[in-house]
């Protein structure tokens, strides 16, 4: 017990006494190379207690980097660090987290086999040597109550949403009795209701003094609506710092990207032309079991795109699995440019010229220890021109990677890096870009902006929106409303994996659609 | 009849031995395939250090230090150098099949020692081994430092960012894993059958592995894993006891292993999965960097 003791006299003894809008970290010249990039450079920026701090940037500015250097998890080359005044160093997330500092990371850090409960203690100076669960649960449902959290303690976190891993995680570092919380891009998994919740629960530590660091990337709606104070990002250094009343989206985004961004499509007028897929009264079961699609039954043409709008968790995430050939169908029928494809095996629906953005860019898009053209051979090793007699063509792959890193300005240092290098948005472009390339006659785009920051989503649904002037068809699956609005020909909401409905997008209402993915029939428009 | 309840027993202890410390690698993220190895070195060592100085407590010390080594070595390749874990193990095997032949065969023969007394007629290792299984099952589950070990072995990077120093926890459960084999082999070769000769061991260190699987990881389904394995293994030295004719001996050693099979097949389910989540430790033989 000594050593934790102490651990606690030194951080009471650090957080006494904090004033409201006082500086409590501030890091000087934080400077972070890797090879053949500059994560951070230079990096000048301070936290208050009591405010929320965005910070801004493209995909790849270093905002993950300059996290991880606060957090511990990296150490600087340059650059110092200094909590309420005193100068320190980070040498493991230990010594941050003893100090009072809290992290959410981007990509979920939990146990799934563990209870809810167990991992909120992992870690924990006082859990005992013998677990208290008992005084642990009643501690963290406290906290959870505070803020307005509803987890269920006793549950493995495999069985959780991920708004519920990331409470559970939030309560984690607030039970550490963290000061200071970074949260890394903590919108990017969320559904928009789960979304409102977070935002609230941020204002209400925020009032309790807490410094706190939200990284948002691509929703500039709400960095305006909920920081005190914005710094910019741009290839790793600060490019602008100012208090948020001031700043406006526009002004935001042009400084993130280094270039006005228009928040406009080009929508190309394209007039449908044959049945791509038809979808007839398909059913299917989630991994759990349970029916996740239920009589679900469309048709996309030539150059149209259909928009899935719903919040997550209703059967669209099986419905992009089962047109995959991921998932087996129960009942129901595909047909592909007439041919019915329902049982046909996945490479040869690739073959067929269907392309499949999955939503999980880091477990089923990528294999994170392989280098980038490895990746990008994923949908082309089986083409003629990269196969020759059973040997892969390297060369050429390393050019066609080369080239789709150019075209869809991919940060990296080169293609023969690690994908698990990549940061969260550069990668979903390589999904992307291999995806695309091929020139699919079919896309199935499962979230394809999740985790892009605004230009990278502005060039993301222009490229789908060229597809489909070339006459690919288009399912596209969002949880963003504004998103299936302003790219899809026809909006079909989805509920409990149930189509409500199929509405005309340029006649289709946000309330309507809204109303429609909360369940309620919209027999006038059904088709 | 009572004999041979009492020489299950007996061998059922050796494998909750041995299993329980391959259990505690394996929850830690390691995996040792090489316990035979460390079986054989603990008692082979723990037999010669015995037989040369008639005492059986420097005997068992013998085993416990240098199980506790070996499982150090082990470490050593797969934690710091990050060496694949079923190579390493294999060397561990490989090792001290060689040397302790090699080392032991101018002992080979009888201990000549009186044996070790029994209590209530039972040996006094089950005594141990039950309190060591349930000691186990309430570390790993009920105490900080069996958190921290099974999170290690589930996903050391978010145990890691949670501050806790995973190699020192995997060091700590290779080492005891070690120790437990070590003393594994020593209950066999001062106890159990205290005659040394050349491959007296006959693979008991890869039932106890075989052993780890079937129990799902869980020290209480280990031991009554090991009460069987026991038993089976018994009837393979007397076939004519049950079904005489039908199975031979070597049937009856296999029965383990088939077992395990069945049992890894069945959690390898999707069924298993979804109803009790995954069972196996998921950072099992993986190296881990940090970066
Ligand atoms: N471990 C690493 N090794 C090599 N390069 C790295 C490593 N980690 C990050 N990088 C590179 O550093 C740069 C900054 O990455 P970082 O993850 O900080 O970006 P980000 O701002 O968080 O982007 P995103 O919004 O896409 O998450 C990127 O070019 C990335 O490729
Ligand atoms: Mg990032």
């Amino acid at each position: 017990m000594g050593m934790n003791e102490r651990v606690q006299l030194q951080q009471g003894d650090l957080w006494r006494d904090v004033r409201p809008g006082e500086v409590i970290l501030e890091a000087r010249g934080i400077t972070k190379r890797f090879p053949g990039v500059v994560a951070n450079d230079h990096i000048d920026f301070e936290i208050r207690a009591g405010e929320i701090h965005a910070i801004l940037g493209e995909n790849g500015a270093g905002k993950t980097t300059l996290m991880n250097i606060l957090f511990g998890l990296l150490q600087p080359d340059e650059g110092e660090i200094y909590l309420r005044g005193r100068r320190v160093q980070f040498r493991s997330p230990l010594d941050a987290i003893q100090m009072g500092i809290g992290m959410v990371h981007q990509h979920r850090k939990l146990i799934p086999a563990h209870t809810v409960i167990e991992n909120i203690l992992l870690g924990h100076p006082q859990a005992g040597s013998v677990l208290n669960l008992k005084q642990a649960e009643e501690k963290v449902a406290a906290l959870a109550e505070r803020y307005g959290f509803k987890v269920d303690l006793r549950a493995r976190v495999w069985q959780l949403s991920e708004g519920e891993k990331q409470a559970v995680e939030i309560l984690k570092a607030l039970y550490r009795g963290a000061r200071i919380l970074i949260l890394d891009e903590p919108t990017s998994a969320l559904t928009p209701p789960e979304t409102e919740r977070l935002l609230e629960a941020v204002q209400a530590m925020a009032q309790d003094e807490l410094g706190i660091v939200p990284f948002i990337t691509h929703k500039l709606p709400i960095v305006l609506a909920i920081s005190d104070r914005v710094t910019v990002l741009r290839q790793g250094r600060v490019v602008a710092r100012m208090a948020t009343r001031e700043a406006t989206e526009q002004l935001l985004a042009q400084k993130m990207v280094g270039r006005e961004v228009l928040f406009r499509l080009q929508k190309p007028d394209v007039t449908p032309g044959e049945p791509v897929i038809q979808v007839e009264n398909l059913a299917a079961r989630n991994d759990k079991g349970h029916l996740a699609l239920d009589g679900v039954s469309f048709t996309i043409r030539e150059g149209e795109i259909l928009g899935i709008a719903g919040v997550s968790g209703n059967g669209q995430h099986e419905l992009a699995e089962v047109l995959a050939g991921l998932r087996p169908v129960e009942q129901g029928r595909i047909l592909f440019a007439g041919q019915d494809i329902t049982h046909l095996p996945i490479l040869d629906r690739w073959r067929l010229g269907i392309g499949y953005i999955p939503a999980e860019r880091i477990d089923v898009g990528s294999i994170g220890d392989f280098s980038l053209i490895e990746n990008v051979l994923m949908n082309y090793y089986f083409d003629e021109g990269f196969v020759r007699q059973g040997i892969i063509d390297y060369d050429k792959a390393y050019r066609l990677t080369e080239r789709l890193i150019v075209e869809y300005n991919v940060a990296t240092p080169s293609p023969r890096v690690k994908a698990r290098y990549l940061s969260g948005g550069n990668l979903q472009k390589l999904i992307l870009a291999r995806v695309l390339s091929r020139k699919p006659r079919l896309i199935i785009a499962n979230l394809p902006t999740q985790a892009l920051d605004v230009g990278a989503t502005e060039f993301v649904r222009n490229k789908l929106l060229a597809a489909k002037a070339q006459g690919a068809a288009i399912l596209l699956i969002s949880e963003d409303l504004d998103e299936i609005m302003s790219l899809s020909d026809w909006i079909a909401p989805i509920y409990e994996g149930r189509l409500m409905g199929m509405l005309p997008a340029a006649e289709a209402k946000k309330e309507t659609v809204g109303a429609m993915m909360a369940g309620l029939q919209q027999e006038a428009y059904a088709s | 009849m009572g004999q041979f309840i009492a020489r299950s027993l007996e061998a059922a202890t050796i494998f909750t031995f041995a299993g329980l410390g391959e259990l505690i690698n394996q929850r830690s993220g390691i995996l040792n395939v090489g316990i035979e190895g460390i079986m054989l070195f603990g008692a082979t060592l723990g037999f010669i250090v015995t037989k040369t100085t008639e005492s059986y407590l420097l005997g068992f010390l013998a085993a416990l230090v240098v199980g506790a080594l070996l499982g150090l070595l082990h470490g050593f390749f797969s934690i710091t150098l990050g060496v694949d874990q079923v190579v390493s193990g294999m060397g561990v095997w490989i090792l001290g099949f060689g040397l302790t032949t090699y080392i032991g065969s101018p002992y080979t023969g009888p201990l000549g020692l009186e044996r070790i007394d029994t209590i209530f007629g039972v040996s006094p290792f089950f005594y141990m081994a039950v309190i060591l299984v349930l000691l186990t099952w309430f570390v790993l589950f009920k105490t900080n430092v069996g958190l921290k070990v099974r999170s290690v072995g589930e996903n050391p990077s978010v145990a890691e960012v949670s501050g806790i120093r995973v190699t020192r926890i995997r060091y700590a459960c290779t080492t005891i894993g070690g120790m437990l084999a070590g003393f594994a082999g020593a209950v066999y070769a001062l106890f159990y059958n205290p005659v040394w000769n050349y491959n007296f061991l006959m693979g008991w260190g890869f039932i106890a592995l075989a052993l780890v699987f079937f129990s799902m990881w869980n020290p209480l389904l280990l031991s009554g894993g090991a009460l069987l394995f026991g038993l089976l293994w018994q009837l393979s030295l007397n076939p004519e006891l049950f079904l005489p004719g039908i199975f031979s001996r070597y049937i009856w050693r296999m029965v383990p292993f088939a077992i395990t099979i069945v049992v890894l097949v069945l959690i390898s389910t999707k069924w298993f999965r979804l109803r009790w989540g995954a069972a196996k430790p998921e950072a099992l033989g993986q190296p881990y960097y940090k970066d």
